[in-house]
């Protein structure tokens, strides 16, 4: 198989085409308010966040598990860090943030496996209980970081930028390098894959299926986390219902990204991709003046429509889906 | 050895798990309350919650025996009660239920039509059902008013649609009951009520012996839809009102319902009186921590917390009657 | 033989899934450099059995002894890691993963590139390419290919290659000739006996007591759950044990009483 025929068979060629067939439409539709530096900025800003949560859902969609907390995990984590922080100072409150999220990730991924429970009720209820948790923590009132904490060498690191670039962009390109390494060239990647393709068979070759899918919950938190970092970094102000319909977001993100929820294939690049148009489709439909409402009415039609579009592609592949 | 005794009653009825639970809630709630909870106006509300809730979970229930599940209730929820609000005012109400019920089988049948022709893992679809219904919801409710004149609130369909009590029970409590009569009969004296469970047990077997799996599980999602909708009729009617994120959240409490009922979310196993208990526990519960002046934003995190515990305990226990 | 300690040695094993009792005290040896028939209906429990014996499962009562140990963790890891390769019917084999990567899955090579431990993909695919050669795999098959692509008999072939290639001391087959032609069935036979000559124990599990009677030093016959014989294959003709297999051990019990 030469390069371009792995492309086009492998896992995120639909997205490609989607973002494709996006960036064509927005250009005849509205060339002049899409192209512009503030639009690309505020949608590749954003990309970026729901990239980590994307990446996120697609290592647990691989391991052919869901993942409906993310969004709460994610709203969680930037609540504490903005939070804890006149407590612990912005490096403390950072680390002590990244901790629950991890903490979050770890006892689902506990749960699913010693409980033996389907992982969308126990994520199910990590999505009721962190989002509970936010309320009753701040009590539904809006928090801000004092002008010192804004300035704070690590506020900026996070939500700062470079060359007119939001640092988030680089963070997420940075941890999509590695993640797509660790996925495709090495033994955790290599058992992860096994593990979502046939679980049974994964174990009896000695793949402890077990641990990787704790570590696979515990990465999906951990990176929710970081986005929820990475945002509050960037604008201090937190309030209850940040990151609500996240995880649906991140779910159709992954699956417009080639991922098929009968696990082991898929594409981290593919999820980023589904994330951009996800965003990008965010803010073309406000800038054409539709009701916000809108937008998630788009999503779920994006949502039923890469699915079915996937799973033929994959079909056409010679995948039995 | 009186345990021994109970694991073959255990073992063949799914609801005895939440049954217990319901019994020691209730029990622990108005001995703690100071009568703020165990009362007939509160007892009164947490059934009407309930049999909107309970409503919505009779049809999940059905979907998650087929082996499927339906997250888009709550928008459908939501649609139903918008439709019944706009045409209520303008025909009588019992049409308009007519067709917020139909709107709502309807949305059930897109749903059901796109798991069964395309093969898309039901989470998918209905998550995208769910969010496209939730934003023409939104849509809508920001363009139009909607809500019936205190003046118009009457008629006999108004208050039989919820709208009204009969011997202290709100109407839509009667509507749950003959529900729950309804379907119990056809699952249990009717052929589609077997095709129903041995579809969700193994579909393979069920399409060997003849069983035309794509119609059973679409029909699940037909009654899921319009039962759902019949929900979103009668807190309409008890509410007179609703707005654009009416019924959000409660596909996921009725998904929850369904696990402490005892309903296997594989597929197979089904108990409606389970199911609706564990509506009953959601909703006491919800009012509990509102008489007690607990923050109600705990009720989130307790949820959370009850779901996962459900589905644990209710592991543990069939776990424990299966073992010799 | 029993001049040297068993390589495996089951004492009293019982094991129950919920209130079904699947393996009733079994108590059984296995040397090495020898090939054992286990054999016996469907449901009989063969595979229970050897599922225990590659940690799959864990024993409800009694103990498993390999090399002397007594085994205290179930799990196929350990299995593995003792050198104890096991070839099942259906499992395996990961379809989504190229047979590269299956080949080597649970104990991947890997090559440190600043320390950082990376898959050595050339070292994957030049000994799974040499198995697939080996054993007459289609020559448009490449080390690269979905396993998806293959047909049972190729995949059980990689099986096969798989635990010839490692260094074991035991190799367990579970109906290894099933789905195969007649042709690849010789080949796999032939296979057992070399390994079985180079020392291993070979564990052959088939409901073909004909089949193995020909290959096997000792015939293990299982019956609802029990051990109901235990023989070698020179004391015992094939049609005999066929008898007490078909009266479900009723025979030896008269023979005994």
């Amino acid at each position: 198989m030469t390069t371009t025929q792995r492309l086009v068979r492998g896992p995120g060629f639909g997205a490609l085409i989607g973002v494709a067939a996006m960036l064509t439409a927005f250009t005849l539709i509205d060339s002049a308010g899409w192209w512009s530096v503030r639009t690309i900025a505020n949608v590749v800003q954003f990309t970026s966040i729901l990239g980590f949560l994307a990446m996120g859902q697609a290592l647990v969609i691989l391991s052919k598990e869901i993942d409906l907390s993310v969004g709460s995990v994610y709203g969680l984590t930037g609540v504490a860090f903005v939070t804890l922080q006149p407590d612990l100072g912005v490096p403390g409150a950072m680390l002590a943030a990244l901790s629950i999220a991890l903490a979050c990730g770890l006892i689902q991924g506990l749960v699913v496996v010693r409980g033996g429970l389907p992982s969308m009720i126990v994520t199910l209820g990590g999505l009721f209980a962190f989002r509970g948790i936010i309320y009753v923590w701040t009590g539904g009132s809006v928090r801000n970081f004092p002008e010192e904490a804004r300035v704070h060498s690590l506020t900026r690191l996070m939500g700062g930028e470079l060359f007119g670039i939001e640092a988030a962009v680089f963070w997420m390109l940075g941890t999509l390098a590695v993640l797509t390494l660790v996925l495709n060239a090495t033994r955790f990647g290599n058992r992860l894959l096994a593990t979502g393709g046939n679980a049974e068979s994964a174990l009896s070759r000695g793949v402890r299926t077990d641990r990787v899918r704790v570590s696979v919950f515990a990465l999906s938190a951990l990176l929710a986390g970081c986005a929820g970092i990475l945002t509050l970094a960037d604008r201090p102000q937190t309030h209850v219902t940040i990151g609500e319909l996240m995880e649906l977001e991140s779910i159709a993100a992954a699956v417009i990204g080639g991922c098929l929820l009968a696990g082991g294939r898929g594409s981290l690049w593919g999820a980023v991709l589904g994330a951009f148009i996800i965003t990008g489709f965010r803010y073309e439909l406000i800038a054409l003046g539709a009701p916000s409402s809108w937008f998630i009415t788009f999503v779920g039609l994006v949502l039923i429509f890469a699915v079915v579009v996937n799973q033929k592609l994959a079909r056409m592949a010679g995948q039995s889906v | 050895m009186a345990l021994a005794a109970i694991k073959p009653i255990v073992r063949r009825h799914a609801e005895i798990g939440i049954v217990l639970i319901a019994v020691l809630l209730v029990v622990v709630f108005a001995l703690s309350s100071e009568g703020r909870w165990a009362n007939a106006y509160n007892i009164g509300t947490i059934l009407q919650v309930t049999a909107t809730l309970g409503l919505m979970t009779l049809g999940v229930a059905l979907v998650i025996a087929s082996g499927e599940i339906d997250i888009s209730v709550g928008s459908t929820f939501g649609i139903g009660a918008l439709v019944y609000l706009w045409l209520a005012l303008r025909v009588d109400p019992a049409l308009a239920a007519l067709a917020a019920l139909t709107a709502g089988g309807l949305i059930g049948a897109v749903n059901g039509w796109l798991v069964t022709r395309t093969g898309t893992p039901s989470l998918i679809v209905t998550l995208g059902t769910l969010m496209i219904f939730r934003g023409i919801a939104i849509a809508l409710t920001s363009g139009f008013a909607f809500s019936i004149p205190y003046k118009d609130r009457t008629g006999i369909s108004y208050r039989l649609l919820g709208g009204g009590e009969i011997l202290g029970l709100n109407t839509s409590v009667i509507w749950l009951v003959l529900m729950l009569v309804v379907l119990g009969a056809m699952l249990r004296l009717m052929p589609w009520g077997n095709r129903l469970l041995a579809v969700g047990g193994s579909s393979d077997s069920a399409l060997s012996r003849g069983v035309r799996v794509d119609r059973v599980k679409f029909s699940a999602f037909v009654f899921c839809g319009t039962l759902a909708a019949l929900g979103g009729v009668l807190e309409a009617g008890k509410l007179g009102s609703a707005d654009g994120s009416m019924g959000r959240l409660m596909e996921l409490q009725a998904i929850a319902a369904c696990v402490l009922g005892g309903c296997l979310l594989a597929g197979g196993r089904i108990s409606l009186i389970g199911a609706l208990t564990g509506a009953f526990v959601l909703s006491s519960i919800q009012s509990y921590l509102v008489v007690m002046s607990v923050r109600p934003q705990w009720f989130m995190v307790l949820l959370g917390l009850i779901v996962v515990a459900a589905a644990l305990g209710d592991r543990s226990l069939r776990q424990w009657a299966l073992r010799r | 033989m029993t001049q040297k300690p068993p390589l495996i040695s089951v004492r009293n094993l019982n094991l129950y899934f919920g209130a079904f009792h699947a393996l009733r005290d079994v108590s059984v040896d296995f040397h090495a450099g020898e090939m054992v028939g286990l054999v016996g209906d469907n449901g009989a429990g063969k595979t229970t059995l050897i599922r225990v014996l590659c940690g799959i499962h864990a024993p409800s009562s009694g103990e498993v002894y390999f090399d002397g140990r007594k085994v205290d963790t179930f799990h196929p890891k350990n299995a593995i890691d003792q050198g104890i390769e096991t070839i099942q019917q259906s499992v395996g084999l990961c379809d989504n993963l190229s047979i590269a990567r299956n080949f080597y899955l649970g104990r991947e090579p890997v090559r440190r590139i600043l320390g950082i431990p990376l898959l050595d993909f050339a070292r994957m695919r030049e000994m799974s390419t040499r198995v697939i050669r080996q054993f007459g795999l289609r020559d448009n098959v490449s080390a690269d290919d979905d396993v998806e692509r293959l047909s049972g008999g190729e995949r059980q072939s990689i099986k096969i290659g798989r635990a010839v290639e490692f260094k074991n001391r035991v190799v367990i087959m579970d109906e290894p000739t099933n789905h195969l032609s007649v042709r690849e069935r010789e080949h796999v036979n032939e296979l057992a006996r070399q390994l079985r000559d180079q020392g291993l124990l070979v564990i052959y599990i088939t409901h073909d007591i004909f089949q193995v009677h020909r290959l096997a030093d000792r015939i293990v016959i299982m019956e609802n759950g029990q051990k109901i014989e235990d023989t070698t294959t020179d004391r015992m003709s094939a049609e005999d044990l066929e008898a007490v297999i078909r009266h479900g051990g009723r025979v030896v019990e008269k023979a005994e009483a």
